[in-house]
């Protein structure tokens, strides 16, 4: 064989060996072992699947870790900052904590405020309580007193109605009477006059005295200060009232020339007098617009009558009754007033004021004289005018009425005396002098209680005196020097008085 | 089918039976588990079996970590060398099943190198991929330039056995070729020229000379044998001799270089002698104190010694292009 056939052959033998072997070996053994293992392998798959499974689940596991530590670093977190948070919040409550233990002091202090308070409150109470009941009982004494009070003025009411009913019978009886009396004294006065024979009766009349022509002066009083409008005697005496500018009425006897007293009371400037025929009461007529009455014999002022609206000037009081009080005022009206009652009874109204009044003999009548120089009669009852007459060419000064009721004089600022007759209101006489001149609206005149002399002042100081039925001057007295405002002669014959505006007042017999 | 197709197949579907038994020491249930069945493969390694025979076993391990190692009678089997060569060299009369003992315990380090598992056996491949290489063309720069997932695609064909996988990647490897006429498709085709051998497409450019990686096995007994069954049993390592020496394949004009010739090149102690054909054995008696090679096995065959070296190298080699030979020789043990 060739080294190349031998080669070949050496191949072809390996492949056979090769071939054998593989039966041998893998050929036999390979499925038995194979048929053997597979359980083996199958297990073995299915710890492949296990522990896929397992792997997994550890995977998932993971995640879940990781997710919860993630959870956790923000659980972390948050805890940090809710511990933070706790800590501001600690923080906050002890601050609370104190400020509610402040409130709670403050609290308490306010309760105990708050008691003090409601004590004193119901204290007050109780104490209004009381108040209110005392003021209860002292509203049920009031009304109590009230109606006691009321009770009482009715009673009183009812007494001085029945007062009243009991006066107004008695002053009814009393005219009766005294409208008898009247009668009765006008008769006797007609008596006296036919007869010349004084006789005394009952009261109202008057003695009858042969009055001297005065030619002395008895005393210079200075009776008040800035002038003295006003004198007037005493009935039947030798007291002599003045009233002045201011101050008092005085009281004063003309035989010592002394003051006996003074009527306190009176405001304003006296313009005119008035006394009662039983001499208890004066009345002066003042500038202050009222009349001040008072009672001689106590000196105090019994009533004052209100009711003018101006200056009162002049008066006059009723001879009989005593309580008819006359008088006039520059508000143009006369009042008639009755001093028993205390107010006027009757107004009357006219166009010129009245300077001088005069009441009648009887009281029934007045006569008035005016600025327009006219003198006038009034119905003292109803108020009316009766009549008038011209007796001045300028105001009328003064109205006096002769003592037998018969004559009356007036005086003018036109320096005239006239005399009247009251009866026809004629003029009886005019007496004049050249040295006579009035001084003012209210310059008085008088005549001499037996009708006999007119006695005037002049405004030079001198008092001029003349004789009625002569009808001339019988006496000039000087003495005075300032203007005479006032002349009045007592009731008795002597002294004659005048007044002058510096106060004096001269006596003369 | 064609000639090295055929026996490229057959050396790679090669598989021995192995029985394998759990160290009675180990044994750590009861009953003791029956051995494990399994067939590993000639060019595959001992450590990749162990997932296959890990499950019959590891109900019945005491507890504690798994140090695996094999021995054949008593004898620690080196793992990095494939099964085929261990099974052709400890086993002189082939055991079918071949017993082996498998410990999970007490790793012989004086004996044997640490093993870490397929991991261990997957580097050792390449790096004696890489020696072959050197061997081959000088240099191991066509392994170097192999990208990692084509080591990793050729080592799992080398695991799994693909031979087809295999020869797909073969190209990318660059390895040299040994010229081999008888290795063409047809067997009985004339060599292109007598010369035989001789690479001339040598990478590293050496045109006449070719290197053949071998690794050589003698296993000397000091008795003269008649059977293969009366050779003793194998005690140590020591009664084996292991050689990493290349085979200077000399392309001589009109000599085709055999298989012989690469043994006695290789053994040349023992080239006096001329071993016959395989299989049976001539008791040739000894001669002088020189040994006598008995048997001469590759891939569990044995061979004619005339037949040409580079048909054997081209179809008989291992998948790191390493040729192993166990030799059995009668003489002094070294």
């Amino acid at each position: 064989m060739s080294q190349e056939e031998k080669a070949m052959e050496a191949i072809k033998d390996a492949l056979r060996a090769l071939r054998k072997r593989h039966l041998l070996e893998e050929g036999a053994h390979g499925p038995a072992i194979s048929a053997l293992s597979k359980p083996m392998i199958s297990q073995g798959s299915e710890w492949k699947e296990k522990t896929e499974k397992l792997e997994i689940e550890l995977q998932q596991c993971y995640k879940a870790q990781s997710r919860l530590s993630d959870q956790l670093v923000i659980e972390v977190a948050e805890s940090r900052t809710s511990k933070a948070s706790l800590q501001d919040k600690e923080l906050l409550i002890n601050d609370l904590e104190k400020d509610l233990s402040q409130t709670r002091e403050e609290c308490t202090r306010l309760q105990e405020e708050l008691e003090e308070k409601t004590k004193t409150l119901d204290l007050l109470i109780t104490e209004n309580k009381e108040v209110r009941s005392q003021l209860e009982e002292m509203t049920n004494r009031a009304q109590k007193a009230e109606s006691e009070n009321k009770m009482l003025i009715d009673r009183w009411m009812l007494q001085k109605m029945q007062d009243a009913e009991r006066l107004n019978e008695a002053n009814a009886l009393y005219e009766e009477m005294l409208a008898k009396l009247k009668a009765n004294g006008l008769e006797n006065l007609a008596r006296q006059q036919v007869d010349g024979i004084v006789r005394r009766n009952e009261d109202g009349t008057d003695h009858f005295v042969e009055s001297t022509i005065p030619s002395t002066c008895g005393h210079r009083i200075h009776a008040h200060e800035g002038g003295c409008g006003s004198i007037l005697f005493q009935y039947n005496s030798r007291t002599l009232f003045t009233g002045g500018q201011a101050g008092p009425v005085k009281m004063w006897d003309t035989n010592s020339g002394s003051l006996i007293k003074s009527l306190n009371g009176s405001l304003g400037n006296i313009l005119d007098l008035a006394i009662t025929h039983d001499n208890k009461s004066l009345i002066a007529a003042s500038s202050s617009n009222n009349l001040f009455v008072w009672d001689v014999n106590s000196g105090r002022v019994r009533h004052t009558l209100t009711g003018h609206t101006d200056k009162v000037c002049a008066v006059d009081v009723s001879k009989f009754s005593s309580r008819h009080v006359v008088s006039a005022a520059y508000d143009r009206t006369i009042k008639l007033w009755d001093l028993q009652k205390g107010y006027c009874t009757n107004t009357v109204l006219f166009t010129s004021n009245c300077n001088a009044i005069c009441l009648s003999i009887d009281g029934l009548t007045v006569f008035s004289g005016h600025m327009d120089g006219n003198l006038r009669l009034w119905d003292i009852q109803t108020g009316k005018l009766l009549s008038e007459v011209a007796g001045h060419s300028s105001a009328i000064t003064s109205v006096s009425l002769s003592r037998n009721g018969n004559m009356i004089l007036t005086s003018g600022r036109d320096n005239v005396h006239n005399v009247f007759d009251t009866r026809t209101l004629e003029i009886c006489g005019t007496l004049r002098a050249s040295g006579n001149r009035l001084a003012s609206n209210w310059s008085r005149s008088c005549i001499s209680p037996d009708d006999e002399y007119v006695a005037a002042g002049s405004a030079d100081g001198t008092v001029h005196v003349w004789s009625i039925s002569k009808g001339s001057i019988v006496s000039t007295l000087k003495e005075q020097t300032s203007p005479i405002l006032c002349c009045s002669w007592s009731g008795i014959g002597k002294p004659l008085a005048s007044a002058d505006k510096n106060g004096y007042v001269c006596t003369w017999t | 089918m064609a000639a090295n197709e055929e026996a490229m197949k057959y050396v790679w579907e090669g598989a021995i039976p192995l029985q394998i038994h759990l160290h009675k020491s180990e044994v750590a249930s009861h009953p003791a588990p029956p051995p494990a069945l399994v067939l590993a493969p000639r060019i595959g390694y001992l450590p990749l079996l162990v997932p296959l025979i890990k499950p019959y076993f590891k109900d019945s391990l005491p507890p504690g970590e798994d140090s695996i190692w094999f021995d054949y009678k008593g004898v620690p089997l080196k793992w990095y060398i494939p099964t085929g060569v261990l099974f052709d060299l400890l086993c002189a009369e082939p055991e079918r099943p071949w017993n082996l003992t498998i410990h999970f315990r007490g790793y012989p380090s004086n004996v044997l190198i640490p093993c870490e598992g397929e991991d261990s056996a997957k580097w050792n491949f390449v790096n004696s991929l890489k020696e072959a290489a050197y061997i081959i063309n000088g240099n191991c720069k066509n392994v170097m330039n192999m990208s990692q997932s084509d080591q990793e695609d050729l080592w799992t064909s080398v695991m799994n056995g693909d031979l087809d996988a295999y020869t797909r990647l073969l190209p990318k490897l660059k390895m040299g070729n040994i010229e081999d006429e008888f290795s063409r498709k047809e067997s009985l085709s004339s060599p292109v020229s007598r010369q035989g051998g001789g690479t001339e497409i040598d990478v590293a450019g050496q045109v006449k000379t070719a290197r053949i990686p071998v690794r050589l096995y003698v296993r000397s007994v000091s008795q003269n044998f008649e059977n293969l069954e009366d050779v003793p049993e194998i005690d140590t390592w020591d009664e084996i001799s292991y050689m990493n020496r290349p085979v200077e394949f000399l392309k001589e004009k009109g000599k085709c270089f055999t298989l012989r010739d690469a043994i006695e090149s290789l053994l040349p102690e023992y080239s006096g002698d001329r071993a016959q054909t395989s299989g049976e054995e001539e008791a040739d008696g000894s001669q002088e104190t020189r040994g006598e090679i008995k048997l001469v096995r590759i891939q569990g065959i044995e061979l004619k010694l005339e037949i040409p070296f580079s048909w054997v190298v081209n179809n008989l080699m291992n998948p790191e292009f390493y040729l192993h030979i166990s030799v059995l020789v009668i003489g002094p043990q070294r």
